[in-house]
């Protein structure tokens, strides 16, 4: 099946997101969509999956022009799009998560499972997969479990199979797996767009390639005429860097430091000093396992190995509050389920560390409280109607800010922030960038965490590139360029 | 034209408050229930006082006869705020209670006479000793939820079950008789009206009212229940809230024990306090806590108690069968929670 989206645009209120992008795809051949993050690529791929609408253009499938409202036409159409979360149902049976919801039931109304699962033998067989359709999904591995997704999709006829990131979580010999299946429905003359960051993948199983950058359709083209850096650069483009991180006054001091951190899953033989009044940042792209060594380190997640020093003393985190006692503080990713607690207050929220440290008579001090909160909201310049509301009612910006708030009361020696401006619109993300520099400026130690090259180069002065839960390189001040970045996050070069 | 505008005020004023302030209509089902209670009593005494002596004595009767299910809802509001459940009161409360009966037994079988301890010293020793044993059993149950990672519904299932079953065996054979002085406990009376149980319901809601309010622990149990990663993160160690909050649910029922076994001066073991835990459970929903934590208050739990309370009043006053009451407790149960705000899945 050929598609062929013409001229696409989509805007979320003033925002426009995609500008009159041109994007096709033909049977036979697999497409790279690539681009960073916020570039369009899932913007792009929802309009043709049917999930949101779009403003403008056209999408022409063999052809004929077609309009989708919900993602039940799409798929109808034969687009399917698997999604980097799978959706599958672990308990059940391999043949019954293909069928789910479509089951064959015979005249009475009982399951067909025996025709069922000899329509799953033959899905299997065309596509040379080796699997006992009875089998439970619990017991697959994560490519195997890929590949029941793209096998539901064969199922239902779909012509055309939209994959997101789907080697992210894979190890090598599963990433193989799932290519073969590629190539074989490839042969079908099945249509594939294939959405990764890791140019190294895109090389080996794409033909064509496209690549959107802040809505716009930057260059297309066949993967064979282009290069690892052709295409890194392509992603990040030519622009200026908007800020960067003035003279910082680091100390010699090393406050924290990490040596060989391993946690046998998410990353592995991590070494990291980090200054007295520095900001050092860590970036990568996704799977790349800075937030899992940042949770662990905060002991929140599980036991690790090697050995972290804070201030020259070895210790072992083993829970939250021994990091808060060693004055180590953390902003974590996704402010909503990790961030705040939406039945308390914006005060409440604001003193949720140190609440316990102010105490009169058993009894929380609450003007204590009240001050400290005080003091951080005008520093912060937290914008609100009462202290008492709940913290629902303010914006994303200042919801975060009052998460730093409950932070900066506690004065932490390092204060680890992971995707510190999620969320967060233009505006409010510079205040939080100037907020970082102060606090460096105080002598706290910053550690940041973000896959926005932009965001590293703005805040810190010395970054960390992750690539699979390893270090791919350490960049100094100048060195820090967002195609030599994204050169060693897409671990293109070692 | 100005009564208009003055009604139309009057019915924003009420919508506001019906929406936003969630104690607000739970103080509206009591006030409706208590009007239709009223006249459920009637009218026909000679004279006000007179009316007015009756209806505050009905009131007296409501009261005790709920201050024991009172006081475990109030530990139980905690325990659901943190988005738990605890099954066992009822059967911890009778376990309780038979400790508390032994070590208070004056005659010859008593623990405690044997060794030549009577009378006051005894029941102080008999009284500590159950609040211990409560703290105890509530520390064992919030183990068994945090260091065994069981759900709080099993685990308390288990304990539900353990409690009973173990305390009918043991007391077969024993067969402990209250002192009479211990019954001065809940039958003191003062200007002859029987109010210690009322009281000391009244006193441990105002306690934990004010913990909830003004202690870090007490905000602590909203976080944990609102936010549990969040509230990990923020370095607060939730392990010991939970175990908190199980902890003090169980001395809340040692106390209700000692009420019980003062106030009936004997024990049932196999029937004492079962349907307890539903009871409570009911009383802090209708009062407005929400049951996946992080949403609830003591006075709502308060009122809940009372809402309940008085409606079985009303139906007693009107004669409804008693096989029939329990279903208004279910209706009500239901409509309350088909009243409280719910977020859209």
């Amino acid at each position: 099946m050929d598609l062929r989206m013409i001229n696409i645009s989509k805007s979320f209120g003033a925002n426009l997101v995609l500008d009159g992008v041109d994007f096709s795809v033909d049977g036979g051949e697999i497409t790279a969509l690539l681009g960073e993050n916020g570039a369009g690529k899932s913007t792009l791929m929802n309009i043709l999956g049917g999930v949101i609408p779009r403003n403008g253009g056209v999408i022409k499938l063999d052809d004929k022009e077609v309009d989708f409202y919900t993602p039940r036409e799409s798929l109808d159409a034969g687009i399917a799009f698997i999604h980097q979360e799978l959706n599958l149902i672990n308990d059940l049976a391999i043949y019954e998560n293909l069928f789910i919801g479509r089951e064959k039931k015979r005249k009475c109304g009982v399951l067909d499972k025996d025709s069922m699962i000899s329509q799953t033998r033959t899905v299997f067989e065309r596509m040379d997969i080796d699997l006992d359709p009875e089998a439970m999904v619990r017991d697959l591995d994560a490519s195997y479990k890929q590949i029941v997704e793209i096998s539901r999709a064969m199922l239902m006829n779909a012509k055309l199979v939209i994959m997101d990131e789907p080697t992210t979580s894979l190890t090598e010999p599963e990433i193989e797996r799932v290519f073969a299946l590629m190539r074989t429905l490839k042969k079908q003359g099945v249509a594939i767009i294939f959405i990764s960051h890791k140019l190294k993948e895109v090389l080996e199983i794409c033909d064509k390639y496209t690549v959107l950058r802040d809505g716009h359709m930057v260059s297309s083209g066949y993967v064979k005429d282009v290069t690892h850096s052709d295409l890194a650069r392509m992603m990040v483009g030519h622009e200026v860097r908007t800020g960067k991180r003035k003279e910082e006054k680091k100390s010699d001091d090393i406050v924290m430091e990490g040596r060989n951190l391993s946690d046998g899953r998410h990353f592995s033989e991590i070494s990291f000093k980090l200054h007295r009044g520095e900001v050092l940042g860590f970036t990568g792209l996704l799977g790349d396992g800075r937030s899992e060594l940042f949770q662990t380190l905060f002991g929140a997640a599980g036991p690790y190995e090697g050995s972290l020093l804070i201030e020259g003393k070895e210790v072992k985190m083993k829970s939250t509050m021994q990091a808060v006692s060693l004055g180590i503080g953390y902003v974590p990713r996704n402010r909503k389920e990790n961030g705040i607690v939406k039945d308390l207050s914006i005060l409440e929220n604001g003193s949720l560390v140190t609440m316990k440290l102010r105490k009169k008579h058993g009894a929380i001090d609450w003007k204590n409280v009240h001050e400290d909160f005080d003091r951080e909201r005008k520093a912060l310049s937290i914008k609100m109607e009462s202290e008492d509301n709940l913290i629902t009612s303010l914006s994303g910006g200042n919801q975060q800010k009052v998460v730093l708030a409950k932070w900066l009361s506690l004065n932490p020696k390092v204060l680890i922030l992971d995707n510190p401006t999620q969320g967060v619109d233009v505006g409010a993300k510079e205040e939080i960038y100037t907020i970082i520099e102060e606090l460096a400026d105080k002598g706290v130690s910053v550690i940041v965490l973000s896959s926005e090259a932009q965001e590293i180069m703005r805040v810190a002065s010395r970054c960390f590139v992750l690539y699979h839960g390893r270090i791919m390189g350490e960049l100094k001040g100048p060195e820090m360029e967002e195609e030599r970045m994204m050169r060693l996050a897409t671990g293109v070069e070692e | 034209m100005e009564n208009k505008t003055e009604n139309r005020n009057f019915i924003s004023w009420f919508r506001e408050m019906w929406t936003g302030h969630p104690l607000f209509s739970t103080l509206i089902a009591l006030l409706v229930m208590v009007v239709l209670q009223t006249l459920a009593l009637g009218f026909d005494q000679g004279s006000f006082g007179d009316w007015l002596s009756m209806w505050c004595r009905n009131w007296l009767n409501i009261l005790r006869n709920n201050a024991t299910i009172g006081i475990i809802s109030l530990g139980m509001t905690f325990v659901i705020i943190t988005g738990g459940i605890d099954l066992a009161v009822g059967s911890t409360l009778v376990a309780i209670g038979a400790v508390i009966m032994i070590f208070i037994d004056g005659s010859q079988t008593g623990l405690l006479s044997a060794a030549g301890i009577t009378g006051f010293p005894s029941y102080l020793i008999g009284i500590v000793a159950g609040l211990v044993m409560g703290l105890l059993l509530g520390e064992l149950t919030g183990s068994l939820i945090t260091w065994g990672r069981i759900p709080p519904f099993i685990a308390t299932l288990g304990m539900m079950k353990i409690c009973r079953s173990v305390t009918q065996q043991f007391m077969q054979t024993i067969n402990p008789s209250v002192p009479r002085a211990f019954t001065q406990i809940a039958n003191f009376k003062i200007g002859g009206l029987m109010f210690m149980p009322v009281i000391y319901w009244l006193i441990i809601a105002f306690v934990m009212y004010w913990v909830s309010k003004n202690t870090a622990f007490g905000r602590y149990v909203y976080a944990v229940g609102s936010n549990e990663r969040a509230a990990k993160l923020s370095g607060i160690n939730v392990q010991r809230v939970k175990r908190g909050v199980y902890a003090i649910m169980g001395l809340l029922v040692a106390v209700a024990s000692v009420l019980q076994v003062s106030r009936i001066g004997s024990m049932d073991y196999a029937n004492a306090g079962s349907g307890y835990e539903m009871d409570a459970i009911a009383a802090v929903i209708v009062g407005g806590t929400s049951m996946s934590g992080g949403r609830g208050s003591i006075i709502g739990t308060v009122l809940g108690v009372l809402i309940i309370a008085v409606m079985n009043n009303l139906l007693n006053l009107l004669g409804v069968p008693p096989f029939l009451r329990e279903a208004f407790k279910g209706f009500i149960v239901i409509g309350a929670v088909l009243l409280q705000k719910k977020e859209k899945i």
